[in-house]
């Protein structure tokens, strides 16, 4: 469409319209498959299949698990990358990527390899008694590393976009670099860490290349959707995946609305 | 106090000055004048004193950047009272110092509302909460209304007085620096001079400095004889000329509000035997006159509104000049160090 010779309020009125229907566009293509989900579920006969609730229980279990180890082993790798400076870093900026481009599949294989019990690591660990194939510490392994890339890379932006000045002010003011860290750039780069979390919960939630080859057992939602598939079939997958959203969606939701209310001064 | 410090990175500076009462650090921008806060207080790796070897949270020292770095996510108060501990109590002290400070009506305001001004007083509010033994200030007037600058920054000093706290102000504002009980002159990361402002002004140390005290005639010349220089074949009268050898060669600075400018005409009490000066341009300042001369020298002059109107210049004009013989200043040239 020609906007040139129009008025100023005019063209500004267009190109109000035109972002709005691009962004109606985008999210009708988000949706539509969810309407297609509520239009073909059979409401009326709104069952789960044997083991459905156990693989929810499973899924949320482990998912509540795994999200503290990947704040707890996450986060110092995002601050260090966030505030650290030197040569050669943009090598280990491709080491963060790599996990993140890996197909999920390939990850799995790749995991079990080095896990595996006939590797040396897997033997080691087996002989502690602990199986990193088809077992708890497994799934958990499988979730932990598909979550983890996505919460360093929103951490580590948030840590970037927090003012240095401000960290150093608080040093003078007589805080520890732990007390500086607490009070001031966790609260600024809230934000940002709430996306990276919301980010790590879905994506532990969700895995499935991974945990597929990993760990096939316990078996969480994702796989189990994959089960009701092969055995039963479609009418198996819907009610389960409603399920699955109703109990992923909260936390997201949660913590962006709790970060974006807290920024609104 | 004596400062003594050392740096290498991020740049290498050597300084050694004397801190008196609210001192003035007055240097060109990028001459590492903020780097040697921050060393000061412990934010950059440094030698020497004061405070060698404490990191920052042990230094006790204030620190007002420029532009404040209050915290956003902060109110008012919970920046003052981030250096106070316990959990208690804290509102009210925080309040109390907002109250010395005059803006307690600010308390439950966010940073970001604030006028630049009211920032600061936070900003000085937050840093004494931690009761340090010095104030550090970076560019103080920098984020401040150009309206009200003066009387903001007069205010400020006032207060950072009668608190009776030892602080180091740097800044390339000479107007700030003359508000000073003390300052110090930086040029080319070294200092050049010290004292009171008083002092430095009645004799800067060299060109460089008299660049920075805004001095706008600055020009190189030669001792002819106890009462004159010489500047490009020019004679000038200097008062100062009595205390230094014949041929030697000098600075020669003379303030633009020191030239006094008579017309040309036989009646206007100007010597007849003084040269003719031609003038290159005139230039409205406000209510005052700036005027350039064009020959036998290039020197500005600044005309209050009533000296202007008395004697109608034009451009087209020739003019005489009556400068006071005490008023030009003779200074040493610039060491090898100091670009101009």
């Amino acid at each position: 469409m020609r906007t040139d010779g129009m008025p100023g309020a005019q063209r500004s009125r267009w190109r109000g319209v035109a972002v709005w229907s691009a962004g109606v566009l985008a999210l009708t293509f988000l949706v539509a498959p969810f309407v297609t989900l509520a239009a073909f579920t059979r409401w009326d006969h709104l069952a789960l299949a044997p083991g459905d609730l156990g693989a929810v229980g499973v899924s949320l279990l482990y998912s509540l698990i795994a999200l503290p180890l990947v704040i707890a082993l996450g986060t110092p790798l995002a601050w260090w990358l966030a505030r650290s400076a030197f040569r050669g870093k943009v090598l280990i900026d491709a080491l963060v990527l790599l996990p993140l481009l890996t197909p999920p599949l390939a990850l799995g294989l790749l995991l079990t390899s080095l896990y595996g019990p006939y590797s040396p690591i897997g033997a080691a660990f087996e002989r502690i008694g602990v199986m990193l194939t088809n077992s708890a510490p497994a799934f958990l392994l499988a979730q932990v590393y598909g979550a983890m890339p996505y919460y360093v890379i929103s951490a580590r932006a948030a840590f970037e976009g927090v003012p240095r000045e401000l960290e150093q002010i608080a040093l003078t003011l007589g805080k520890s670099p732990w007390q500086v860290f607490l009070r001031v750039t966790l609260p600024l780069a809230r934000l940002g860490l709430s996306a990276g979390l919301a980010l790590a919960w879905v994506r532990a939630l969700g895995e499935f290349g991974i945990v597929l080859i990993v760990a096939y057992y316990p078996q969480g939602m994702p796989v189990k959707l994959w089960v009701n598939l092969q055995d039963i079939g479609l009418p198996a997958v819907y009610p389960l995946l409603w399920l699955f959203l109703l109990v992923a969606l909260p936390l997201p939701l949660w913590l962006g609305l709790r970060a974006r209310r807290r920024l609104a001064f | 106090m004596r400062i003594d410090l050392q740096l290498r990175h991020p740049i290498a500076l050597a300084v050694q000055f004397e801190l008196r009462g609210f001192s003035v650090l007055l240097g060109r921008s990028g001459e590492g004048k903020s780097i040697l806060l921050k060393a000061l207080a412990g934010l950059l790796p440094a030698q020497g004193g004061p405070y060698a070897g404490l990191a920052p949270q042990h230094r006790p020292v204030g620190y007002l950047p420029q532009g404040y770095a209050l915290f956003p996510h902060l109110t008012v108060w919970q920046n003052v009272a981030f250096a106070l501990p316990g959990r208690q109590a804290r509102r009210a002290r925080a309040c109390a110092l907002l109250e010395t400070l005059g803006v307690s009506r600010l308390a439950s305001r966010h940073p970001q509302t604030l006028s630049g001004g009211q920032q600061q007083r936070v900003a000085l509010a937050r840093a004494l909460a931690r009761q340090p033994q010095l104030l550090l200030l970076d560019e103080p007037t920098a984020a401040l209304d150009p309206a009200t600058r003066e009387d903001v920054f007069a205010e400020l000093i006032a207060q950072i007085r009668q608190l009776g706290l030892p602080a180091l102000a740097v800044t390339h504002d000479p107007h700030l620096a003359l508000m000073a009980d003390w300052m110090a002159v930086m040029v080319a990361r070294r200092i050049v001079q010290q004292g009171t402002p008083r002092q430095v002004l009645a004799a800067p140390a060299s060109i460089a400095v008299a660049r920075l005290l805004g001095i706008r005639n600055r020009l190189r010349g030669v001792v002819v004889d106890a009462g004159h220089v010489a500047v490009d074949g020019v004679l000038l009268a200097a008062s100062a000329a009595a205390e230094l050898a014949r041929g030697q060669a000098v600075g020669v600075l003379l303030r633009a509000e020191d030239i006094e400018l008579l017309p040309a005409a036989a009646d206007s009490g100007a010597n007849p035997a003084d040269p003719l000066w031609t003038l290159a341009a005139l230039r409205e300042e406000g209510l005052a006159t700036r005027v350039i001369t064009a020959a036998p020298l290039r020197l500005e002059a600044l005309l209050p509104r009533d000296r202007a109107d008395a004697i109608a210049l034009r451009a087209d004009q020739s003019v005489r000049l009556r400068i006071d013989p005490r008023h030009v200043q003779l200074c040493a040239l610039n060491p090898a160090t100091e670009a101009e």
